[in-house]
């Protein structure tokens, strides 16, 4: 979408944090198939958040797709997924230390990419 | 609609259960992006972030036009792990007038790849700072550019000031290869320093 006259808080109703403090730049978000939700409730950046994941992206790449900076994305994000029009999948790392079972894990896939 | 990024997204599998962070780091023009695009298995995709110098917990911006506000451009690449885990790269600006950015882009992430140009070490204060501030783990990774001196690590360790337990990696990053080690020797740094905690 292209910029507009309209000013990204707009969009957000003036708000710059998400409902609920779920979403990072990495979350990952999929738009729920076939979730019952009233299209007249949702503006036209939501419409097409909702349009492109229809398979796993980040909140920064759909960010990226549709031109909007990540805070607005996880305003409307957070408020898709409250009305369970979108399944998001929280970043792996959520403990204060990382596990070393995680830095082994990533190890093994990076070395295995070559 | 018309999409702002001509790319078409590439999806991950949908396998993946989730997805873990690394910041790569520095002062402008150090090869930030370059390093990304050299790792990443999609095409870098770049988001703008509005960022108030006021700090980050404000609800309302109308109004308020003492507040000045700052477009910071975040370059970002991803990489499948394996089929359950992802890996986002975020290339963070490290000057000082974007921390503000750096809770939210912190939060979370495996550590940081600090570049140096060792030509220009005295850019990087800022973000090493930051780094040690915030008690990010990270390495430093000196960018040779063809006409990098060879510093020996002790001059260069001693010019950055870092505190011993800090790797000095070297890495040409536009070749893929050589990003690829970095990024392997970076993880296997933050191992090894997970490995000798209580």
């Amino acid at each position: 979408m292209r910029r507009g006259p309209v000013r990204p808080y707009v969009i957000t109703g003036g708000r710059s944090r998400a409902s609920r403090n779920v979403l990072e730049f990495e979350s990952l978000v999929r738009t729920v198939p076939g979730a019952a939700v009233d299209p007249t409730a949702l503006n036209r950046e939501q419409q097409a958040i909702l349009a492109l994941c229809r398979e796993l992206l980040s909140i920064a790449e759909v960010a990226a797709h549709l031109g909007l900076p990540i805070s607005v994305l996880k305003v409307l994000v957070g408020d898709l997924l409250d009305l369970g029009a979108v399944q998001v999948l929280p970043p792996v790392r959520q403990a204060e230390q990382v596990p070393l079972s995680l830095l082994e894990e990533v190890l093994v896939g990076l070395r295995q990419l070559r | 609609m018309a999409s702002v990024s001509s790319v078409e997204p590439t999806y991950l599998p949908s396998t993946v259960q989730g997805a873990v962070k690394i910041l790569v780091t520095g002062p402008f023009g150090v090869g930030k992006t370059t390093l990304v695009g050299a790792l990443s298995e999609i095409a870098p995709l770049r988001t703008e972030e509005t960022m108030t110098t006021a700090g980050a917990a404000v609800d309302d911006l109308t109004g308020r036009p003492e507040k000045t506000t700052t477009t910071v451009a975040l370059d970002f690449g991803r990489i499948t792990l394996n089929q359950h885990l992802a890996l986002y790269l975020f290339g963070t600006p490290g000057q000082q007038r974007f921390w503000p950015l750096w809770e939210d882009l912190s939060r979370g992430a495996l550590g940081a790849i600090a570049l140096v140009d060792s030509r220009r070490i005295e850019e990087c204060f800022d973000v090493l700072g930051l780094l040690e501030e915030q008690g990010i783990p990270f390495v430093v990774a000196v960018n040779v550019f063809p006409d990098t001196p060879a510093y020996p690590d002790e001059e260069l360790r001693a010019a950055l000031d870092l505190l011993p337990g800090v790797p000095i990696l070297t890495c040409d990053v536009r070749d893929p290869d050589a990003a690829h080690q970095l990024l392997i020797a970076f993880v296997d740094h933050l191992r090894a320093a997970a490995e000798e905690l209580p």
